[in-house]
């Protein structure tokens, strides 16, 4: 090990983590940051950059289970789903391993440093690629076989059409890892990537206690909050912007926004950044 | 026939932006070899004088004098512009050569145009010269076409004359048909099917006089609905009037719609210059903001403007006028307008739209908005998302309200704010806003609450009470309440993109 807690693993090394070895090219050399030991049999938590609130909500719902619970939170520190899983498993306290497309000591994402630096103190950052290299095209997916590897399930959050979670899941299936999948609203062109893994095969993941059975650990009942205004219900199904709403509800347009902007305050709704309400999960 | 030689001179006055300053026109009509000059720092056009005057004077039934003829400017330093010179000078040679009586022109202001067959024509910034006539109580010599100007401004006395030849008439002035310049109408708020928080957040605007953001893609709307503000605004009122219409007439642009009280609405174009949108140019001619002086400036593809550009909008924003810096010195130029910009939400502009993939990737997107920057930004009160229309929407939408409908309940909201002795709700900032929404204590927990929880900076809780208080007069209400705060917080530019 070096200095600054990075080191670097030649493969047959001790400590290179055995579960590269599934892979049908493991990368000769491994360059990181943090705890080496922490490698292997997490749970890789990705989605789509574009997050939605539901998305982001879905990751940082997850990611503090596995971290509650001893397992470790793969993910490539992309903006969005990927950041937020990293970010409520630091927040509670958990393991959690960003597995970069550059240099281990990259800030890439350049939005993602702070977190990346937490994640280098408490959990493990982690490359093929040299120290100092820039991302390229090609090495986002490179990187994706990694997440697959070093998991033992790939739960993808939220998904839109492309997406690169889709290779991720590939390399999974490939070498033999689950693939589960959050649905989403059949509605929403955000969630129709993780939609169709669910057509395609993937588990779908509705609560923390389906996801905990599925990786064989003690399941734990989860309550629902019980949603009794219609209005909500409609914003989980799929989010709408005021005018809509008002439509749908025959609402006046002033009643409508301040109805929202009352739910807002009280965290049930939230606004999405191109103006669609939506309702929060609890 | 005898030469007359003689001196005479003409007051007139010349424009420093808005501003009229009075000059001497001194003319000489003295023995020698026949010449026609002109001295006093005047720019081409005041050169070109010569050539229009000796035709207009033959023209009009007089004769150039066949003798050394000098014209001085005074005060010499003073740079001087355009062709209201002509007349001056046509009535000093004429005076100096006794060809007309000395009463024609002297105590009052002459500024006119002449054209080649003794025709007297309005120049730029006709209404600037009268303020400054009535200003300095002089009775104001000029073409007879701009004489409805004297309609608007008691205690102005206008002598208007078509050409040359009427100073020899009787009667020096002739009564003036009563000009109705046609009444423009306006694109109306109730074509606008559907959008109906958009027309919401126009008529929020319209009362408080707040500055819009509307973040669409391409095709949902945005343009439609700011041209549409126009309609919803009250009109202009007393001085606002004088105000807005001199800043058209010095750019040469016709006075009659601001004297009728309609608010000027301007949209340049996103490739506008720096000096087009606030104002330069050699005369210094006021910019897009200036005309846009109490009402609305459009700003379609906000991000697209040059960021020099962008950035000169916030001393007019913060000020309320336009201060330029020349060698000859500064002027000033009011600008106090409400601004509606409109931005797609991404490069490609189909971010968050329903059907169409967003091609950009989030460091494009960051760049595109922080074009706009950061300063610029807080002075934009409020923001909403237009959707692109669904076409079935469009379909069934019964048609909107109409603007007379809304305009009434806007010019309601500003006659409360008037009676509650309140300034304009958009300047107003700290206490004095704090002591204007006049909180109950629970509404002032609510705003703690929101602010808190939306990570609202100092800024963006000024901004949430301002668009309270617009609604709460709106609706009437001495106080802000809840239901105000709450409305408002859908129209807060934080997160939004």
């Amino acid at each position: 090990m070096n200095n600054n807690g990075r080191w670097q693993l030649a493969r047959g090394e001790e400590g290179y983590p055995y579960e590269l070895e599934d892979l049908p090219d493991p990368p000769a050399l491994l360059y990181g940051f943090g705890d080496p030991a922490l490698l292997g049999g997490g749970l890789a938590i990705i989605g789509s950059r574009k997050a939605t609130p539901y998305g982001r909500a879905c990751a940082r719902r997850f990611a503090a289970w596995a971290a509650t619970h001893g397992v470790s939170v793969v993910s490539g520190a992309a903006i969005g789903c990927d950041l937020e899983s990293h970010e409520a498993a630091l927040e509670h306290d958990g393991p959690t391993i960003a597995v970069l497309p550059c240099g281990a000591d990259v800030d890439y994402p350049l939005r993602a440093a702070g977190t990346l630096a937490r994640i280098r103190r408490h959990g493990a950052v982690v490359s093929e690629t040299p120290w100092g290299s820039d991302p390229k095209r090609w090495s986002f997916v490179r990187r994706n076989r990694l997440i697959a590897a070093l998991s033992v399930a790939v739960l993808v959050v939220e998904a839109g059409l492309p997406s690169g979670t889709f290779t991720t899941a590939d390399h999974a299936l490939a070498i033999g890892r689950e693939v589960y999948a959050v649905p989403g609203s059949i509605f929403a062109p955000e969630c129709r990537g993780s939609n169709r893994l669910i057509r395609q095969g993937a588990m779908p993941i509705t609560d923390v206690a389906e996801l905990a059975q599925a990786l064989g650990q003690e399941a734990c009942a989860e309550i629902l909050p019980e949603v009794s205004n219609r209005l909500i219900s409609a914003l989980v199904a799929s989010p709408m912007r005021p005018d809509d709403i008002a439509r749908a509800f025959d609402l006046d347009i002033v009643e409508t926004i301040r109805t929202l902007g009352l739910f807002e305050s009280q965290r049930l709704v939230t606004r999405y950044q191109d103006g669609r309400y939506g309702a929060l999960p609890r | 026939m005898r030469e007359v030689h003689g001196q005479a001179s003409v007051e007139t006055t010349t424009l420093v932006g808005t501003e009229p300053v009075p000059v001497e026109v001194q003319v000489d009509v003295a023995p020698g070899l026949p010449a026609f000059s002109i001295v006093g720092l005047g720019d081409t056009a005041v050169l070109e004088a010569r050539e229009r005057v000796r035709s207009a004077l033959r023209t009009g039934g007089f004769r150039f004098p066949n003798a050394r003829v000098v014209v001085n400017l005074a005060p010499g330093p003073l740079r001087k512009h355009g062709t209201g010179f002509d007349l001056p000078i046509a009535l000093g040679v004429l005076g100096a050569t006794a060809q007309i009586p000395r009463d024609v022109w002297t105590g009052c202001r002459a500024v006119g145009e002449l054209s080649l067959d003794a025709a007297v024509r309005p120049v730029p910034g006709m209404l600037a010269h009268a303020l400054g006539a009535r200003r300095d109580h002089l009775p104001l010599l000029g073409p007879l076409a701009s004489a409805h100007l004297a309609d608007g401004l008691p205690g102005l006395t206008f002598r208007g004359i078509s050409s040359l030849g009427m100073l020899l008439a009787e009667e020096h002035s002739m009564p003036v048909p009563a000009t109705v310049p046609p009444r423009v109408t306006l694109p109306e708020l109730g074509d606008v099917g559907g959008l109906k928080t958009a027309r919401r957040a126009l008529e929020i605007a319209a009362a408080g006089g707040l500055n819009l953001l509307l973040i669409g893609p391409p095709g949902s709307g945005k343009t439609m609905l700011a041209r549409r503000l126009g309609s919803i605004l009250p009109p202009l009122e007393g001085e606002e009037r004088i105000e807005t219409a001199l800043v058209h007439s010095v750019a040469g642009l016709s006075e009659a719609p601001a004297l009728n009280g309609q608010r000027p609405f301007r949209a340049p174009h996103h490739s506008a210059s720096l000096a087009g949108l606030v104002g330069g140019g050699s005369p210094p001619r006021p910019g897009e903001v200036s005309l846009a002086h109490n009402g609305v400036l459009f700003l379609d593809e906000f991000p697209e403007f040059a960021p020099s550009a962008l950035q000169s909008l916030r001393q007019p924003m913060e000020d309320g006028y336009v201060t330029l810096v020349r060698a000859e010195g500064r002027l000033r130029f009011p600008a106090r307008f409400t601004l509606v910009a409109a931005a797609n939400p991404c490069p490609c502009g189909y971010l968050g739209d329903p059907v169409k993939d967003c091609r950009c990737t989030d460091t494009t997107i960051d760049r595109y908005r922080n074009r706009i920057g950061g300063p610029l930004m807080d002075r934009i009160d409020m923001a909403i998302g237009v959707e692109r229309l669904d076409p079935s929407a469009l379909v069934h939408a019964p048609c909107g309200e109409s603007s007379a409908a809304v305009r009434e309940r806007v010019c309601a909201a500003r006659e409360h704010m008037r009676e509650a002795d309140r300034p304009n709700v958009a300047t107003l900032s700290g206490g004095a806003l704090l002591s204007a929404c006049r909180l109950t204590p629970r509404t002032r927990q609510t705003l703690t609450d929101v602010g808190r929880q939306n990570h609202l900076s100092g800024r963006g809780i000024t901004r949430l009470m301002r668009v309270s208080r617009t609604i709460a007069d709106l609706e009437g209400s001495s106080r802000v309440t809840n239901d105000h705060v709450m409305e408002a917080l859908a129209f807060r530019r934080e997160d939004l993109r």
